[in-house]
């Protein structure tokens, strides 16, 4: 008798586990999909470049060995993925409850704009370090603000808050432009125009690794938060919600106004944070390539990330570093360094393309 | 000329390059599509144009090559979004970067080249008209070929069986599918389709507005055009509007700076995107319901992972 029982009873206990031969496939399937689409994309980007005349074995290996293999060029990999990882959590948050913020750009400078105010008003007159905490303030505030207004004409007034975002870029550069050649000008300065640089006090400090500063902390930092928020907090749950669907989130009683604002606010104020990084940690002063696309290149990272705040790093880690080989490109094959943009797309197209199983057409 | 001419004029010069994208937009999302790589699309058209003006010497082969460039780029979107299912909006972002990339990469030979450009035709009797004649009819030909793609694109959607076609591609997909039409391809060619307008917006650009090639030259006027097709209910004759009132908000800062007032010049080269945003708020009541309805999932649950 117990013979016949026993299998019975044990099966489903030992089922739950135990993942069938077909879910470990599945779950393999994933990242070997990832890797085929990055390896096309690099041979995409590799015959773009042959039709230059440029020999694509050996600008990936110039690129390659320029960009990974000292320590002193990972530093560099760090300090420049610093502001992405900020831009990036900008897009992952606001994406959580369905919103496409495409303006990390205009509200990176914006936080770079508000810091640099702040130091110049405060002039010296306060304790370093706490000016610089100020600044951390203002940047977060001001980035906040400038998205909250996107979020706010979406919410209000009904229009997409992709298209605002990306206006407001417009507007948040030329403002820069605006106090750079005009209010904020250093007068002793030559060349370009740009305001004073910051003074020592006020900029993050280095942490012994080649010019990576403590900017870095505040990026990871963020990534870890929102990764805990988005895991067991209230707030993170609804925010899926509403992304999931609006209508039935309405339905069941959820704030989606307050949600969606509140998701949009954060987005701006990580952004903000990620101009400050880029001020107070790498450029010292404002200037007309302060942010320099860092706000595009978050974006394509939060999609390259799927939304999920590690994989988001890891994705800002990967085009950070691709931006760095652009360098290589410019010096090793004498092309154009906006030519990385070429292989960022095409590693994004095959992402959305193929990384995954096929979805249903929109 | 008077501040208001002067406005005027460089208002249809500088907006025609818009018109065309957003003409091209119009198309795309009556079929249910939203191209944000519009951006790129014109970059793409700009540098095609001004290559093969330069190659060739005819400008008008420029433009054809612009159309082609910009329909080659517009139809990677479709590929993504139609074929593969990707998110409209983040792919039209990513074929933008596409475009940027590529347009830098074969665009340095042709940054100090001079290419033959289009120049002002004054056209016999319409010019002479008071006013109305210098604003409109003085201008290059490209301005004139709008003109006249307005009301023939207006015709097409509203008139034409064509035109009912891509609409029900864009509002009522189920109902083509019922009748027996694949809606897919009907897409396909909206998308192409305004790329290619979007080319010539770009071939404008170069061509004839600015009479050359350089790095990043859209400046952000293929995503006006993406925001004038919102406000405008991708109907073309506001459409025109649209894109006309841009370009006048883009002549103002010239023609303020020549008349000696001290306006910071980047407060002015604000003026245009400020402009198409308070437009867009003044005219956002309507809108919604406008929209077609393949649209709407687009803009109202755009989370796709």
């Amino acid at each position: 008798m117990s013979t016949v029982t026993l299998p019975t009873a044990a099966s489903p206990a030992a089922a739950e586990p135990k993942p069938t031969l077909a879910e470990v496939l599945d779950r393999l399937r994933g990242p070997a999909r990832m890797l085929a689409a990055f390896i096309a994309a690099l041979i995409l980007f590799g015959i773009v470049i042959a039709l230059k005349g440029v020999n694509p074995i050996t600008a990936y290996k110039d690129m390659f060995t320029s960009t990974f293999t000292s320590w002193d060029s990972i530093a560099g990999i760090v300090v420049r993925s610093t502001p992405i990882i900020l831009a990036a959590l900008a897009v992952t948050v606001p994406a959580r409850a369905g919103l496409i913020n495409v303006g990390g750009e205009g509200q990176m400078i914006i936080g770079g704009v508000s810091a640099m105010g702040i130091s110049l008003a405060v002039d010296g007159a306060l304790p370093g370090g706490f000016t610089l905490v100020l600044m951390i303030l203002a940047a977060a505030i001001g980035g906040a603000l400038w998205s909250l207004f996107a979020g706010v004409l979406r919410q209000y007034m009904n229009i997409s808050e992709s298209v605002t975002t990306l206006l407001l870029n417009y507007i948040a550069l030329d403002l820069m432009f605006f106090l750079i050649y005009d209010r904020w000008k250093d007068r002793n300065g030559t060349g370009q125009p740009t305001t004073r640089a910051l003074p020592v006090s006020e900029r993050l400090s280095l942490i012994g690794w080649g010019r990576v500063h403590s900017g870095v902390f505040i990026a990871l930092g963020a990534a870890v938060i929102v990764a805990l928020v988005f895991r067991y907090t209230s707030w993170g749950f609804r925010l899926r919600v509403v992304g999931g669907n609006a209508e039935a989130a309405r339905r069941s009683g959820l704030k989606v106004g307050a949600l969606l604002l509140s998701a949009m606010a954060v987005g701006g104020a990580l952004a903000g944070l990620g101009g400050l990084t880029q001020l107070a940690g790498a450029e010292f002063k404002l200037r007309s390539g302060f942010i320099a696309t860092y706000g595009y290149i978050g974006f394509l990272a939060s999609w390259l990330g799927r939304h999920r705040p590690m994989y988001v790093v890891l994705a800002s880690l990967l085009l950070s570093s691709i931006a760095i080989s652009g360098d290589s490109l410019q010096l090793d094959s004498q092309l154009p360094a906006a030519s990385v943009n070429v292989l960022m797309a095409l590693i994004l197209l095959m992402v959305f393309g193929f990384g995954t199983k096929r979805k249903a057409a929109a | 000329m008077s501040l208001l001419s002067e406005v005027l004029t460089g208002g249809i010069r500088g907006g025609t390059s818009i018109e065309y994208a957003a003409l091209g937009e119009s198309v795309s999302e009556r079929g249910g599509v939203v191209n944000l790589g519009t951006e790129g699309a014109m970059l793409c058209g700009a540098l095609a144009a001004y290559a093969v003006s330069f190659e060739t010497g005819h400008p008008w082969l420029g433009v054809l090559g612009g159309a082609v460039a910009g329909g080659l780029l517009a139809s990677v979107h479709a590929f993504f979004v139609l074929s593969r299912g990707a998110n409209q909006l983040a792919t039209g972002l990513v074929v933008l970067f596409l475009g940027l990339g590529l347009t830098s990469l074969f665009g340095v030979t042709y940054v100090q080249a001079l290419a033959p450009t289009f120049s002002e035709v004054s056209l016999p009797l319409l010019s002479k008209i008071p006013f109305i004649g210098p604003i409109m009819f003085e201008q290059d030909p490209m301005v004139y070929l709008a003109y006249i793609l307005v009301p023939v694109l207006w015709w097409v959607i509203y008139r034409s069986r064509w035109g009912v076609l891509l609409r029900a591609a864009g509002e009522r997909s189920e109902v083509l599918t019922a009748h027996g039409h694949r809606v897919i391809p009907i897409q396909y060619i909206a998308v192409i389709v305004g790329g290619m307008f979007a080319g010539m917006g770009g071939a404008h650009l170069s061509i004839a507005y600015t009479k050359s090639w350089f790095e990043n030259m859209a400046q952000g006027r293929g995503f006006v055009a993406v925001a004038v097709v919102m406000f405008a209910s991708r109907d073309p004759w506001k459409v025109m509007a649209g894109a006309y009132l841009f370009g006048a908000a883009l002549a103002l800062s010239p023609a303020l700076q020549a008349r000696g007032y001290g306006i910071n010049q980047f407060a002015l080269d604000a003026v245009p995107y400020v402009v198409t945003l308070l437009v867009l708020i003044l005219l956002s009541r309507r809108r919604r319901d406008e929209l077609p309805e393949g649209l709407k999932k687009v803009f109202e649950q755009s989370m796709a992972t």
